[in-house]
């Protein structure tokens, strides 16, 4: 059981002083952070909720022990994922 | 001696030319006490006097941020965009206090280092604090300030005020929850993020507890609050008076900067931000509750140089690690050239108020005000090619003399090559950025950009070149009236933007 952190982190370091587990570390051969899957605990035991995917700002940065992401497209931003491909291709037009 | 103030006079209750008012009103803090007074009046971002002769420079050490704001996006890596929350280099503190001293060094005008992100300074306090412990002991010449979502800010204010830290800045957008919830989306607290209304009301509170709390320790705060039409801005008015009420001692009112490119929810959603218009009048409504702030340039993170100019490519880490600085020489000379600017400003504004006295006996006029952009590269002085101009200040002038409204940047916020944007060349651009200005002043001007002017129905004048800006507004302003142009209904809004 661990979560993920993957190549979108904008290495923003807000996660990192939270973990309970110390599990969060920048990775030298990424260049962004990354936990620790033997240290990660998903917060069991010391807080109700996932204390990086809960101050993480990039929606999907995150992933859970399945792979899926816990701020999916939309959650954080409350930008409509449609909205967002509109406005993208609006500006890929340009 | 008591200087007008204009900037605080509601424009509908002038009547009656005070003794000395032709010509003088850009001191917005005019009615603060000396002490607070002197704590500002070399700072640029506090005093829009200081702000022709003083410098100032983040450091960009504080990445984190607890809040989600509709207008940021945490995407911090653009180096042509000029907004606030963006830098190119993040700098750990050791990285942060060597650039500090270099600056300091190389930029002797420059008076204040502040921590403005790219996240929430409060929110990063080890790296903050540690910045602002190691500065006050090795670099104790310069003035240090926070600019802060206000969400950490109570249990900051304790260390906070350890530090020869006497300006904070806090950004009260509102100070209705339910408004709050269409600015904020979310914010991190008490280990859980908590979206909507709720989460909206944690942070208004804390910022109004952090506000009374600085003002009670005396340390002086400023509010910023950004205009979004539709959003908060009928509503900016009642944040003017409660935190002014609390305690807060300026005001300023930033447009909203909203574009698709950014990423963020109001510029991918189409929020608008407001005119100049719509800015300056609500600018002038909040302003008879309160001091406002018209020069703010809402600059990056990492913004280095005079405000409205930006030097960080010269004080990059590669740059600093490569130089020498010997901080007590540095800080002797800084000292004496603080003292000149000091001296000059004096004398100019003992001369402005003398030569404002000795105008007092004239008729006054009843003519309409006028709008006037000033070209300057700084000291007060209209110094700069019109073509050179990277922005212009806004002066408008009246029976009632001349008062600083706003400035306008003529590559709007994209300082990208020129190719971009929509074909229209940069001298359009720029004379589309004067919309509403009669008259522009600056030190020379080339044949091309005078006919586009005058066919904008924009006066361009070089002949006041080196002239304190004032006076030479004033003086515009009084030849426009003896030629009988301000018996006319002032210049329709097509015609300078056609």
């Amino acid at each position: 059981m661990a979560l993920q952190i993957i190549e979108s982190c904008v290495n923003c370091y807000a996660c990192e002083p939270l973990c309970p587990s110390k599990a969060i570390y920048m990775s030298e051969k990424t260049g962004h952070f990354r936990i620790n899957p033997k240290k990660c605990t998903e917060c069991e035991g010391d807080f109700k909720d996932t204390q990086c995917a809960s101050i993480c700002p990039i929606e999907g940065a995150i992933l859970d022990a399945l792979g899926v992401p816990i701020n999916p497209p939309g959650s954080l931003t409350g930008i409509p994922p449609e909205r967002m491909a509109e406005a993208m291709a609006e500006l890929q037009a340009h | 001696m008591e200087l007008p103030v204009l900037n605080e006079t509601p424009a509908a209750s002038a009547g009656g030319c005070s003794s000395h008012s032709c010509g003088t009103s850009d001191d917005q803090l005019g009615h603060l006490s000396d002490e607070i007074r002197s704590k500002v009046e070399n700072h640029p971002c506090y005093s829009e006097d200081a702000h022709h002769y003083f410098a100032r420079m983040h450091v960009a050490v504080a990445p984190a941020c607890n809040i989600q704001c509709h207008y940021c996006n945490r995407k911090y890596d653009c180096s042509n965009e000029s907004r606030p929350g963006v830098v190119s280099e993040l700098l750990t503190p050791d990285q942060a206090v060597k650039k500090t001293m270099a600056v300091a060094a190389n930029i002797p005008q420059m008076t204040v280092l502040g921590i403005a992100g790219p996240g929430d300074p409060l929110a990063n306090p080890e790296r903050t604090f540690e910045t602002f412990r190691r500065l006050s002991a090795e670099a104790p010449d310069i003035k240090l300030c926070v600019s802060t979502n206000g969400l950490a800010l109570p249990e900051s204010v304790e260390e906070l005020s350890k530090h020869n830290i006497d300006h904070v800045t806090i950004t009260i957008n509102c100070v209705d929850p339910e408004i709050g919830a269409q600015i904020y989306p979310w914010i991190f607290w008490e280990n859980k993020r908590i979206k909507g209304v709720k989460g909206a009301k944690i942070l208004i509170e804390q910022q109004q507890k952090g506000l009374e709390m600085l003002a009670a320790k005396g340390i002086l705060v400023k509010v910023n609050s950004v205009m979004i039409p539709g959003v908060n801005d009928k509503h900016l008015a009642e944040v003017s008076k409660i935190v002014k009420a609390k305690g807060a001692f300026l005001h300023n009112v930033m447009p909203l900067i909203a574009e698709a490119e950014h990423g963020t929810f109001y510029g991918v959603m189409g929020q608008r931000g407001p005119t100049q218009d719509e800015l300056m009048e609500l600018q002038d409504s909040c302003s008879g509750d309160m001091n406002m702030m018209r020069h703010c340039r809402q600059c990056r993170a990492d913004a280095v140089g005079l405000l409205g100019e930006d030097r960080g490519d010269e004080f990059t880490m590669d740059k600093i690690e490569s130089m020498e600085i010997d901080y007590q020489s540095a800080m002797e000379k800084r000292k004496v050239i603080h003292e000149a600017i000091a001296e000059e400003m004096h004398s100019k504004r003992a001369a402005k108020v003398e030569k404002a006295a000795s105008h007092a006996d004239e008729p006054k006029l009843n003519t309409r005000p006028v709008l006037m952009a000033i070209a300057t590269s700084g000291q007060g002085v209209i110094n700069m090619h019109f073509g050179h101009a990277k922005e212009f200040l806004i002066y408008e002038a009246s029976p009632n003399g001349v008062r600083f409204m706003s400035h306008r940047k003529t590559d709007l916020y994209c300082g990208g090559d020129d190719t971009c944007g929509d074909g229209e060349s940069v001298l359009q651009q720029t004379i589309r950025s004067l919309a509403g200005c009669e008259a522009v002043l600056c030190s020379k001007i080339g044949y091309e950009p005078w006919d586009l002017l005058e066919k904008a129905g924009i006066v361009p004048n070089g002949e006041h070149a080196m002239e304190p800006i004032e006076e030479a507004v004033m003086a515009v302003y009084k030849e426009m009236a003896a030629a009988g142009k301000l018996d006319e209904a002032a210049p329709q809004e097509e015609r300078a933007t056609a």
